[in-house]
């Protein structure tokens, strides 16, 4: 008894002694680290100017893909310097329903994430509009005309500040980012400029076109593309209500403040046999259907693909690389097609404010007056400079007082590796910002600088442009009228769960799963598939969709009305 | 014979006549004790993550809202259950959901034991290892990486499939594999065997190499060649370990799958590739309706444990070896 008791002692004594050690060891390390930190921070303190800056970190859910930047970017490090903010980004990986999911399920958010109407509806955000009353003047001020606006439709709060849609002063553009039909320069050029107005006239030159080179490039010429993946199935769904001359909507059209599903209506489904006829001609890729948005991607990169319908800022990754491929004459000139000439194209809106977007603070932050007043500090106009054109001498230079780049920049600028370490480009997508013009009345994007436009010009875009006598592409748009009070339909937020929202899911899988075999069928088959597929959509309560749009335009008349 | 897959994992049959119930006694609890504390972990571990998770189960029942407290919640009944089955869909889903299980399962199975016998019969040992590490690897591939090469290799532009079909004067044109309903369930099935044949492999393998090799010895003496002694001594020395396994697989028919079918569908395709849990993700997760999703998961577990009970009590009857 008295030999096992000695060796529980001994054990136990083992145990002991390993557990102390292990502790003494962490105690060390902590006190070391306390040493260093109590050293430095004199240190830092008198290097900054006025007042102390207490360093803290924000964690951020960003609900798109993307990079981290480098741990020594330029912007990021003034921010921490300045206000002694660091962001903890976290990107999305894979699919965005799902991680919300999860994030929902588990009530585990960071201090800020993108808007989603997800999140609204789990009550993962905290009202903004006391908070901002009382320390935000900056962003009080930014969204003073579009207050009632931001307001969620639900309960009357503000969750999201908007990151697009606000402007100041003159709004200079020169880049269209929305839905058209894309037509490859090279083809514009081979048949001498024309004027491309209508949606047969579209198809007759890439027909043309494709029959007089059946490869580019060594590959086989593709006519036409439609992507028609997950949520990226505006490509398939959009273009009819375009053809008629109506702005993007989304899934409906709103005439005289009604809305109507144009899924099966007969100005789409004129559309849908158009595109029977030309896939009957060869002119529609083979794998439009069955390929994903990497496929797509990389076959637009080829260059071998003459047109498609879709939005600009969907494949400008493709375009870019193009660009770099020095194929400038296998880019693209967006036209907006429509049925016959005595429609008036309606491409080209007005910017609204996108109240899907930009950040929310979450219920988890725990120090929401902090994270305000630092959103509030970085929109002040020398925070949107540094975030929009950079440091100035370093990322741009001034003339005159207007801004400009030097090749050098513009090629810096253009460089995905050199964003990552001079750009805050992930978390400015986000932010509010200044769009339009800056008190000293430079272009606040860039881009849209007509200075600088003009002077980034290739000469291959140049002469496209001479030849229609247009001073950039978004000239080929009629100007914008007025936007509707109620629109865009497309940002209506359908609750989720809801009636409204199970048919408009009911909806799109329809579409997803009858068009393709409309388009791919045999012309002589196309009816029989188009009444088959309007006879399922009668039966998806589309209504309870329509009436949920309806009651909310009606809403949005009633309280946006100034 | 391969050192390490020598672990006997062959269940021992049951003894036919059990034992008389020995009463539980204060006495055999105590000169047990040590028995039983060792069994508290398992059984805490059990009842934290298979036993309370159930209380979810009440999800399905309410219309239910994050961030509201149990309280809160508004009960609906069966409401759920009714959305799941008297949508239209539905009987399409769970066609799909049974038959590409089915599907994966009899493939699963045959490619299996064939490779296993197949394995066991090749000498040198260089060999058996390299084609058993080739035929394992892609087991630890995710489905996207998987469905990224049997998207690739189905493509018409350079898929390998159809170059090879081509050059084998098989077919004229290039067929667009991915866009036939008829083909997803087959591509679906291979890919299947592709991922998982080398891996199920194994555990045939470890219960051939617990065969007594006097058996063998005997068999030859008798006479026997090669595919006698595969028929006769091989095959019957692991029925214990096919039947078990093949009543544990009954019980996840309903696992088709859900990656595969979401990566390599598309529209032209959906009424064949759409399994329970896309349906279940479509209305239920991505619009925010965490209730249908989880009545969408007791309807699955209900169904997988009838099927369990079904196939251990059809084995018993046979007089075959059983689960429970």
């Amino acid at each position: 008894m008295g030999g096992k008791s000695k060796a529980t002692f001994k054990l136990s004594l083992v145990a002991l002694l390993s557990l102390s050690f292990a502790l003494s060891g962490c105690g060390g390390n902590n006190n070391t680290k306390g040493q260093a930190e109590s050293t430095k921070a004199p240190e830092t303190a008198s290097s900054n100017t006025p007042g102390k800056v207490e360093p803290f970190t924000v964690s951020v859910f960003l609900g798109t893909a993307g990079q981290q930047p480098t741990p020594d970017n330029k912007i990021y490090k003034m921010i921490k310097e300045e206000t002694g903010a660091s962001f903890d980004m976290e990107f999305l990986a894979g699919d965005i329903n799902q991680k919300l999911g999860v994030m929902i399920a588990g009530q585990d958010y960071p201090d800020l994430m993108t808007g989603n109407t997800k999140l609204t509806a789990a009550g993962a955000y905290i009202p903004l509009e006391d908070l901002i009353e009382e320390h935000a003047p900056n962003l009080k001020k930014h969204y003073a005309d579009y207050w009632n606006m931001m307001k969620d439709p639900n309960d009357g709060h503000i969750y999201i500040l908007p990151n697009y849609g606000v402007y100041n002063g003159k709004v200079n553009s020169s880049w269209y980012s929305g839905p058209a039909f894309w037509i490859q320069k090279a083809v514009l050029k081979e048949f001498n400029y024309p004027q491309v107005k209508t949606l047969d006239e579209y198809f007759d030159l890439i027909e043309k076109y494709k029959e007089k080179y059946p490869k580019i490039d060594g590959s086989p010429t593709i006519g036409f593309e439609i992507l028609n993946y997950d949520w990226k199935n505006w490509g398939l769904f959009n273009a009819p209500q375009h053809l008629i001359g109506h702005p993007n909507d989304g899934g409906v059209v709103v005439k005289d403040g009604v809305a109507e599903v144009f899924a099966d209506k007969d100005y789409a489904k004129r559309y849908y046999q158009k595109l029977n006829e030309m896939n009957a001609k060869g002119l529609i890729d083979k794998e439009t259907f069955v390929q994903n948005y990497d496929q797509y991607m990389a076959k637009l990169s080829s260059g071998t693909v003459l047109g498609m319908f879709d939005q600009h800022w969907n494949f400008n990754a493709a375009e870019d690389s193009l660009t770099t491929q020095n194929k400038i004459e296998r880019t693209y000139v967006g036209l907006p097609l429509v049925y016959d000439t005595s429609i008036k194209d309606h491409y080209r809106d007005l910017a609204v404010l996108n109240l899907n977007n930009g950040f929310g603070i979450s219920v988890n932050a725990k120090d929401p007056v902090k994270i305000i007043k630092l959103l509030d500090t970085l929109m002040d106009e020398k925070w949107q400079k540094l975030f929009s054109w950079g440091v100035e001498g370093e990322d741009y230079i001034v003339e005159n007082g207007r801004f400009m780049r030097t090749q050098e920049q513009r090629d810096n600028a253009a460089d995905a590796t050199w964003q990552l370490a001079n750009k805050a480009k992930a978390i400015f997508e986000y932010l509010p910002k200044t769009e339009g013009s800056f008190s000293d009345g430079n272009s606040t994007d860039a881009a849209a600088q007509p200075e600088e436009y003009k002077a980034g010009l290739k000469p291959y875009d140049k002469e496209v442009l001479d030849a229609y006598g247009f001073d950039s592409y978004v000239d080929f748009f009629s100007d914008p009228p007025p936007n509707e009070v109620y629109y865009p339909a497309w940002s209506i937020d359908l609750i989720e769960g809801s009636d409204a929202k199970i048919a408009s899911t009911k909806l799109s899988d329809l579409q997803t799963k009858f068009l393709p075999k409309a388009i791919l069928a045999d012309p002589a088959d196309f009816d029989s598939v188009w009444t088959d597929y309007t006879e399922q959509i009668k039966k998806a309560n589309v209504k309870a969709y329509e009436d949920k749009i309806n009651e909310q335009i009606k809403w949005r008349i009633d309280n946006w009305s100034k | 014979m391969d050192e390490t897959l020598e672990i006997d994992t062959v269940p021992r049959p049951p003894k036919k006549n059990r034992k008389k119930k020995q009463p539980i006694t204060w006495r055999l609890i105590k000169s047990q004790n040590q028995l039983i504390w060792m069994s508290v972990p398992l059984m805490l571990y059990i009842i934290l993550f298979a036993y309370v998770p159930v209380w979810g189960w009440t999800m399905a029942f309410q219309n239910y809202r994050p961030a509201k407290s149990f309280g809160e919640q508004e009960w609906v009944g069966l409401k759920q259950f009714r959305f799941l089955f008297t949508d239209d869909n539905f009987i399409r889903v769970l066609r799909n959901t049974v038959a590409m299980g089915l599907i994966n399962l009899v493939l699963g199975f045959v490619t299996a034991i064939v490779l296993a016998l197949l394995l066991n019969e090749i000498k040198k040992v260089f060999w058996k290892r390299t084609v058993q590490t080739i035929s394992y690897l892609p087991h630890f591939l995710s489905w996207i990486i998987v469905t990224g090469i049997v998207a690739t290799s189905l493509s018409i532009n350079d898929g390998i499939v159809n170059i090879v079909l081509m050059k084998l004067h098989l077919i004229k044109e290039p067929i667009l594999w991915l866009s036939e309903g008829k083909y997803f369930w087959g591509i679906v099935g291979a890919s299947h065997v592709w991922k998982e044949v080398g891996w199920n492999t194994i555990i045939y393998l470890a219960a051939i190499a617990s065969i007594d090799p006097a058996l063998y010895e005997a068999a030859e003496i008798d006479g026997a060649n090669r595919y006698k002694k595969m028929m006769y001594v091989t095959l019957p020395g692991i029925k214990a370990t096919i039947v078990i396994l093949m009543i544990m697989s009954i019980g996840h028919l309903l696992e088709a799958g859900f990656e595969v079918q979401y990566l390599l569908g598309n529209g032209l395709v959906v009424d064949w590739a759409e399994t329970i849990d896309i349906f279940v993700l479509k209305y239920g997760l991505a619009q925010g309706n965490y209730s249908l999703a989880t009545a969408g998961g007791i309807f699955k577990t209900v169904v997988s444990v009838t099927l369990l009970l079904m196939a251990n009590g059809i084995s018993k009857r046979l007089g075959e070896e059983r689960l429970l």
